[in-house]
């Protein structure tokens, strides 16, 4: 029963994924997205991959707001820097690793 | 309207033009396997953190190697494991996945002009192949105005899903060896950092970004909803400030 559940999510997220990219490719084919939908979904990257950023910056604490861990903070603004100049994914990781790890040297 | 002429000439080409084409699609293939290099150097580490991550998570062998394969999305294999590890409920996690990748949409009807001169079956290949990178470097080259988009895009993708499945498999294998003190999961912020410094030149997507992000950690709601909420937030704080500040 347990497994079920987890090959359910697997496979459900699957084939909506793929929806996703049949859409406009041979879903709709002959369509074009219309204006509200096209305004709508260029805000997708950059709210989803801002929510998912902002609390792997931060610690869970049972009960309170979550607070800042400052290595990270720090790091993740350095990248944050390099990707802004470079446009480069790979230093971007690597700035930001090598950043962390100092920090954690530091603090320790 | 490229796409369109191409089509139109690939059925009215005599024999020789054809052959003349079959290798030029076969080196835009190769030019598309060459670019997908620089791509895979920052896809590996990802892909690693994100097969270890399925793998931590609780789902076994099959099931992470599956969602590497089935799934094909970083972002939402990331946010599926990490939501299946707070025991979040299976339809939430799997409305949030396809939440993430609803942009997905937005690359399919982008790349749809370019793809009309396929047949039906590479089209749905074309589509479990689409991804961010393939997107951006596909549409870059064809902005150039140069001919086997529809090749080069399958070059790309073809070595991108390679790697990306190799990276998965060695996270999932490996993962559990990498001391947690290496914080390897910061890869993730940081992956997702470099694609969304370059867009935060709009006013509207920087609002947008912020929104998001704020709700994301402030929001407390049940059933792990939070994330859901803030891409709703965030992307109406984004429509609104467009709105708001008409050009």
């Amino acid at each position: 029963m347990e497994t079920l559940v987890e090959w359910g999510i697997i496979i459900a997220l699957g084939l909506g994924t793929f929806a996703t990219r049949l859409s406009f490719l041979a879903l709709f084919a002959k369509a074009e997205p219309p204006g509200w939908m096209r305004r709508a979904l260029q805000y997708v990257p950059p709210a989803v991959l801002a929510a998912i950023i902002a609390p792997l910056l931060f610690a869970q604490r049972a009960g309170a707001l979550p607070a800042p861990e400052m290595e990270r903070v720090i790091a993740a603004l350095l990248a944050f820097a390099v990707a802004y100049r470079t446009r480069s994914t790979l230093l971007t990781v690597v700035a930001g690793m090598a950043a962390l790890w100092g920090l954690q040297a530091l603090m320790e | 309207m490229i796409a369109n002429k191409s089509f139109i000439t690939t059925a009215l080409a005599s024999p020789q033009t054809k052959a003349a084409e079959k290798v030029s699609s076969r080196n835009a293939f190769i030019a598309g396997l060459r670019a997908c290099g620089a791509l895979t150097m920052a896809a590996v580490p990802f892909g690693m953190v994100c097969g270890a991550a399925a793998k931590a998570a609780g789902f076994d062998f099959h099931q992470a190697f599956a969602l590497s394969w089935l799934v094909f999305a970083g972002s939402s294999q990331i946010v599926a494991s990490q939501m299946f590890a707070s025991g979040a409920p299976a339809w939430v996690i799997v409305v949030t996945g396809i939440v993430v990748n609803l942009r997905f949409m937005m690359y399919s009807a982008a790349l749809a002009p370019h793809m009309k001169g396929l047949t039906p079956v590479r089209r749905w290949l074309a589509a479990y192949l689409l991804t961010d990178q393939a997107f951006a470097v596909t549409l870059a080259r064809a902005a150039e105005g140069r001919p086997g988009t529809e090749s080069f895009y399958f070059g790309v993708s073809a070595g991108l899903w390679l790697f990306w499945q190799l990276a998965s498999l060695a996270g999932i294998v490996l993962g559990a060896l990498i001391p947690p003190i290496w914080s390897m999961d910061f890869v993730v912020a940081l992956t997702f950092i470099a694609v969304l410094a370059p867009v935060l030149k709009d006013r509207s997507m920087a609002v947008a970004a912020a929104c998001g992000a704020v709700a994301a950690v402030a929001l407390d709601l049940p059933l792990k909803l939070n994330l859901i909420a803030a891409a709703f937030i965030g992307i109406a704080a984004g429509m609104l400030t467009s709105r708001l500040w008409k050009r």
